[in-house]
């Protein structure tokens, strides 16, 4: 009997992951099949991000608190390819999915970062992110590794311009708002994104 | 006839339907007409024993009339069609009516921002109210909506205003409208504009004069409101000579 359920729940847990996969086809064309992302059309890695961080984050898009923004026009085209999602069981399928796949080193394409004064800016990033770059789910903090540099920038730029993390109901991303601020100017940037690079070598 | 399927909601509305059934009516007259022949002949001159078939080479005036009488009444046709098209092309896209409120269009890769001119009616002030995937508009109201693609072409469809424009990255392309029907309805991108393009559909959703004016009021920050007190005495001031 405890074989049967026991055998009964891999089944299913296994039919979430076919799931999961199927419907992964519509992130294929931007994410790739690896989840390694394209510069070409915006899409950032994200093979191998927390499971809770990707379903946290498809759920912002659906919602328009992330990719809301009319100035967010990168974040505007992800918003449609989550409202694909119809239900929370296929969110959690695809994001358990996305989670499995394994990341990628990414090649650099940033130039003029200073990757030592990055580690001192990095300090701030540390407590959240963690000094490996891996996240904490804890802390809502997603990994910062084997992502491209041109995400991490666009990003930062948005958490500082208000694009990201300003709207009332993107409370984790509220939290990210004021660090990014700490980032005075375009080199800051530069140099904390050119040291998380290293972070993933 | 295209009303019964899909209702009007702009002043042009109506011309493109009759420019629809212009060429629906025709094409279908000259269609019966010619199948009614030709059934006609195949009954007429259907094989009969002992009767041999002709070879006919169309040489003579007499056999070439049969063609060229018709194409010359088809011809007249198109001349109508073309007359009407003409003058509906001119209505809908070259003529700028002057336009009381203006909106802007902006179209990306996969959605569509609109950018609405506020309480003082002028684009790129404070009080723009812009929204995603929905464009609020007045009844009644002439438009001119300019149009602007950040990436690639997209295509400016609303089929209840029966309006279809091209946006091309890095041009602003101006056009007008005058919705007159209150409702919610569709708006589509009618340009394939990459893989995201089936799903970016967005509203349109044109309210009554009052419902317009409480809509901005609700959406314009207090400190940007007009002074509603003055505007009162002013429109009461105008009145007064009508009423005394």
């Amino acid at each position: 009997m405890v074989g049967f359920l026991a055998s009964l729940g891999s089944a299913v847990s296994h039919a979430n992951d076919e799931r999961g996969k199927q419907l992964y086809a519509n992130c294929v064309a931007c994410h790739q099949a690896d989840g390694s992302g394209l510069k070409l059309l915006n899409a950032p890695a994200i093979a191998g991000l927390s499971e809770k961080y990707v379903a946290a984050q498809i759920a912002k898009f659906k919602a328009g608190h992330r990719g809301g923004d009319p100035r967010d026009t990168s974040g505007l085209q992800m918003r449609p390819m989550a409202s694909l999602l119809a239900s929370e069981a296929d969110i959690a399928a695809v994001s358990k999915y996305v989670a499995s796949l394994e990341p990628k080193p990414i090649a650099a394409t940033l130039e003029g970062g200073n990757a030592e004064r990055g580690k001192a800016l990095y300090a701030t990033c540390q407590a959240c992110h963690g000094a490996d770059g891996a996240g904490n789910d804890l802390l809502n903090a997603p990994s910062l590794l084997n992502q491209h540099d041109w995400y991490h920038v666009a990003q930062l730029q948005k958490f500082k311009d208000g694009v990201r993390g300003s709207n009332p109901q993107d409370t984790t991303g509220a939290q990210m708002r004021p660090m990014a601020m700490m980032l005075t100017d375009e080199q800051a940037v530069k140099d904390v994104v050119a040291y998380i690079q290293t972070l993933s070598n | 006839m295209l009303e019964y399927f899909l209702p009007r909601a702009s002043s042009f509305a109506g011309s493109i339907d009759h420019l629809f059934d212009l060429i629906t009516y025709l094409v279908m007259f000259w269609f019966l007409l010619t199948f009614a022949f030709f059934l006609y002949v195949v009954f007429r001159f259907r094989a009969k024993p002992g009767q041999k078939a002709q070879y006919i080479t169309g040489e003579t005036h007499k056999q070439k009339q049969a063609i060229e009488i018709p194409h010359y009444l088809i011809l007249v046709c198109d001349l109508a069609i073309l007359f009407y098209t003409f003058k509906v092309w001119h209505e809908v896209k070259i003529d700028m009516p002057e336009y009381d409120e203006q909106v802007r269009v902006i179209s990306q890769q996969w959605a569509w921002t609109f950018e609405h001119a506020g309480a003082d009616g002028v684009l790129d002030t404070e009080d723009d109210i812009v929204l995603i995937n929905e464009m609020v508009l007045k009844k009644d109201t002439q438009y001119q909506y300019e149009l602007q693609a950040l990436d690639v072409m997209h295509s400016f469809s609303i089929p209840v205003f029966r309006l279809k424009q091209d946006s091309v990255p890095g041009r602003k392309i101006f056009g007008h409208f005058k919705p007159i029907l209150e409702g919610e309805w569709d708006i589509q991108c009618a340009e394939m504009c990459g893989y995201g393009h089936g799903f970016m559909p967005a509203r349109v959703i044109i309210k009554s004069a009052e419902e317009y004016d409480a809509w901005i009021a609700e959406n314009t920050p207090a400190h940007l409101k007009q002074d509603t007190a003055y505007a009162t005495t002013e429109s009461e001031s105008k009145e007064a000579p009508n009423n005394g």
